[in-house]
This record gives C-alpha cells, structure tokens and sequence, in this order.
C-alpha cells in the first residue's frame, strides 16, 4: 500500500498489485486503410437472447467479428476491448454527436454527451470540480450516508420476508442521492424516478413508441420549469451541487437545462444497479463475501470488479465523421456505431483467461464501464463513494447476512442498459 | 521537433519526436506507451497519467494547479515531489526536451 492511499479521498484499497504490461491499440485513429478485411455481417444476433443475457453473444461477437456490421441494428458493433478503446481516443474520427439522436430527442435538448469539443469541453469542464473525488468526500459523502441510513430503516421496517433490494433501498436511495447531488432542491423522490425513466426510456425509444415521446415532452416541461427557477436561486445562493456550479458558470440557460436533464437520465438507473449487482455478485461469491466482510479496505475493489463484470451501461453510440478503419475493418463515414463496453470488459485479451469471472483479487486493469476519454463518466467518483464506500458497505453493516433470497428469483432485464429490476433479499 | 523519453520501470527507454503542444499523456496512448492510460482524456478527472519528471526538467515546467494537485492524491503508485499528471504537460518553446518515469502502476 503507498504512502498516498490515505490521501485520497477515494482509497485505493490496499492490495496494489504492480499493473502488468498493459495492451495497446499499435496506432490511433484508422489511418491505416491498406489490407483492411471485408466487413464481416452479424445476421444471428437475437434481440430476445440479448435482452435474457447478453454475454454470451458478446463472446462470440467477439472471437469471430469483433467489429462487425449488425443490419438488425443499422450499425457496426464492436466487442473488443482495443476497438472500444481506440474509439475513445479521436473524437474527430469517432463522434460523439451522432444523427438522429434519441437522447436529444428524449430531453429536448443537446447534452454534452452528444457533443464532441471544444462544445463538450465548456459544458463539461463547468461542472467537473463539483465531482472530483475532494468536493465529494468533503460536501457530499456526509449526504449519501444520511441517505442510506433513510432507506436502510425503510429496508428493515419491510422486513427479511418481504424486503426487494431493488424496490426498497436502492431505486429509491438513488434517485434521493441524484435530486441532492444535482441540485434538484425540494422535489421528491418519486418525481426524480419518472423524469428518470422517462428520459431512459427515450433514450432507448429506437422503436418510435409515440406514447415514450408524449412522456418524455411531459417530463422535459415539468424539468424545465423547474430548471428555470433554480438557476437564478443559485445564482443568488450557491452551494456544492452540479446545478449551481453550471448555473455560475455564466453558460446559456439552455446549456444548462440540457446537461442538468442529461445527468437526471444517466445519474440514477446505473447507481441503482451497482447496489444489486454488487449484492448480487456477493451472493453468489460467498469466499469473496467473507473477504470484503473481514477486510472493508476491500469494498474499493469489489466495486470496480462489479462495474467490470456486470456494467450497468453495456453499449453507447458514436458515429464516424470520415472513412475509416478500426481493427482491420473498413467503415464508411456517417456510419452508426456501437460501442459494447460490456462485452469489452469481458475481453480475454485485456483481463484474461478468466476475464468472464467475477474476481476481486484479479490484477489491476483499465475497464471501460465508465467510458473512456473526454466522456469519461463524470459522476464515476460520486459512484465510487455513494454506492461503492457507503451504500453497499452500509446495508452489510446493518444486515451482516444480507443475501439473495433464492425462494424469490430475481429478474435482469435489458442490454444497452442493464440491471435488476428486482432483487429479494434476506438477512436472518 | 520536441522530444518526449518515457522511462519504463524495468529502464527500458521509449524516445518520441512529437509536434509543438503536445501533452505527455496524448502523446503516450497515440503512440501506444505502456504505463499510461489516460482515462479522462487530459480534463484532470483521473490520475491515469502519472509520471516522474526527472528533476532537471522541474524548473520548466508549469506550476502544478488545483486541480491536478486534488488529483495527484488519487494515483495508484506512490506520489512524490517529482510526480506530475502528464495531461497537464505540454513540449513546446520552454520545454523542446523531457524525460519521465512511468510509475509501477495507473489504476
């Protein structure tokens, strides 16, 4: 353990194991057209399989195309870890604000995550020192405890016979930390979860649902209004939240709206779904269970392996603005991509032989759950603390047997995002 | 051209000839040095791009700001007074030449 643990904020945990010799993609950008492959079609992909478990179709996306154009999808799909990797390093290449975005759709507006820099970076750099790990410890950490101390009693009053980790502590201790987090002030609980799902619904509405689109023009006037008001109440009284760090940072109100929109829909489903997988996880891990139990210094990297092993957000788009070439295989200009981060992180070439394994102990490597690049997760330290140091650690203090109540199965449920949408759990 | 020499820690040394405002970071993962990761992209939001400067360069090297300073407390191996965040270092008129160390370890 070095010196400099302590000082973190965050930790690191104490088994730092020497990174071994990292893989790399050999260039960046595709530059490289000469001797580039025929572009291999996926046709047996199954929407039914993948929403059931995606993984296995990762597996074999990845061993035999991974870069490959999926008709079903109207997008070439990449599986390895060194495509989605290179993706991530030119955004000049690979962009970010891709045609026809759902997002934009679902909120109405243009977040940051659908615009590439220098626009990315005036929207992005306003609102990163409210979520470096230092204002997190400092103004927010105190806040996500009291938060989980709220539902954990709600969690007990409900009972071990009854209690859905899902339904009764994470869902609602999510959407509680985000409202907080963002700035949200006074509205309650119940009305951050629909905005939420509205917008994610959105966001995933490929299929042109008019009934989706209707919800989300409800959610974005309601939003907004409230947007509205907040912006010059913080201009008037600041504080450590995301809202008053955009509204003083002298953006255009629409600027402002649409990330504040944008962190309403990303902020709570992937927090929410850390909290069961790592459950989860943990439930079905009982020697790696004991580990973390007698040695909390763990918890650190038993969130990273379950954002790894089970990553809440499995694909995201980009688009190519020039022909190019990724991993060998040519791509026109304009075409959609997908970026399988979930299947990246199952990459033997990058975590092993055992890389489909849940393992705490396994040596230290770069994943992509959170993204890469300028568009790295923003709130990925907020989500190291709120679930990874406090909820989770905090309900195994309360409930020392916490685990899956195997009476009562479970259910996971989609693979653009992924997550439980209930986890019965007991405690006696 | 600008130089950058990135030293691995088993010494093996990587020597790149690199345009004028170049940081160290983009310059390592675009020519695939190990040790580097550069997560964040250069916005000082992860502590993936750590290095040693070697101490005859410090004194042309920009004053170490805020931001990375909150960061460098965050870096898997350990910090010293010689530790930097390469995203936050650029080759240019006052630094034509630079040589680094890669810590044991980014993330």
């Amino acid at each position: 353990m070095s010196a400099n643990t302590a000082r973190c904020p965050m930790g690191h945990g104490t088994t730092e194991l020497p990174e071994q010799a990292e893989s790399r993609p050999t260039h960046v950008g595709g530059v490289q057209h000469s001797g580039a492959k025929e572009v291999p079609v996926v046709n047996w992909l199954q929407p039914a399989q993948l929403l059931a478990d995606p993984y296995g179709s990762y597996a074999r996306l990845r061993t035999e195309a991974p870069v490959a154009w999926v008709p079903m999808l109207n997008k070439f799909l990449v599986t390895s870890y060194a495509g989605c990797h290179e993706i991530e390093q030119d955004q000049s290449i690979f962009s970010a604000n891709v045609s026809g975005s759902t997002m934009n759709r679902a909120i109405g507006a243009h977040p940051m995550l659908r615009k590439d820099d220098p626009e990315h970076a005036t929207d992005r750099l306003a609102v990163n020192p409210v979520l470096r790990p230092k204002n997190i410890k400092e103004a927010w950490a105190e806040v996500f405890a009291r938060n989980a101390d709220i539902y954990l009693d709600e969690l007990e009053d409900v009972g071990p016979d009854n209690a859905d980790l899902n339904r009764d502590y994470a869902a609602p201790l999510a959407a509680k930390n985000l409202g907080d987090l963002v700035g949200l002030k006074d509205v309650d609980v119940q009305t951050v979860r629909t905005w939420s799902h509205d917008f994610i619904a959105g966001i995933g509405n490929v299929l042109d649902d008019p009934e989706i689109w209707r919800r989300c023009e409800a959610s974005t006037e309601q939003a907004d209004a409230l947007i509205n008001e907040l912006i010059p109440h913080y201009q008037l009284h600041p504080n450590a939240s995301m809202l008053s760090a955009w509204a003083n940072s002298g953006l255009p109100d629409a600027n402002i709206a649409a990330n504040v929109k944008l962190s309403i829909s990303g902020g709570m489903n992937e927090p929410q779904h850390m909290v069961t997988n790592i459950v989860w996880a943990l439930s079905n891990h009982p020697d790696q269970r004991e580990q973390v139990l007698a040695d909390p210094t763990r918890w650190t990297a038993v969130f990273d392996e379950a954002v790894r092993w089970l990553s809440p957000i499995g694909m995201y788009p980009r688009e190519t603005t020039v022909d190019t070439v990724l991993e060998g295989v040519r791509i026109p200009a304009g075409s959609g991509i997908a970026v399988v981060v979930a299947a990246a992180n199952h990459d033997p070439a990058q975590f092993g032989e055992n890389a489909a394994d849940f393992d705490i102990s396994r040596p230290k490597k770069s994943h992509l759950a959170f993204g890469a690049g300028v568009h790295l997760c923003a709130g990925h330290w907020a989500a190291k603390s709120a679930i990874g140091q406090i909820a989770v650690p905090k309900a195994y203090e309360r409930f020392p047997g916490l685990r899956i109540e195997e009476s009562r199965p479970g259910q996971w449920a989609g693979w653009v995002f992924r997550g439980l949408t209930s986890l019965p759990v007991t405690w006696n | 051209m600008p130089s950058i020499t990135f030293t691995q820690p088993d010494g093996t040394a990587q020597r790149l000839e690199v345009e004028q405002e170049t940081t160290l970071m983009r310059a390592a993962v675009s020519n695939g040095i190990d040790g580097i990761v550069g997560e964040c992209g250069g916005q000082a939001m992860c502590a993936t791009c750590h290095v040693y400067i070697r101490p005859e360069y410090a004194d042309a090297l920009p004053e170490l700001g805020a931001d990375e300073d909150e960061m460098l407390d965050c870096t898997a191996a350990e910090r010293t007074e010689r530790s930097r965040l390469g995203c936050q270092i650029s080759t240019g008129a006052s630094l034509p030449e630079i040589i680094v160390d890669i810590p044991a370890g980014q993330v």
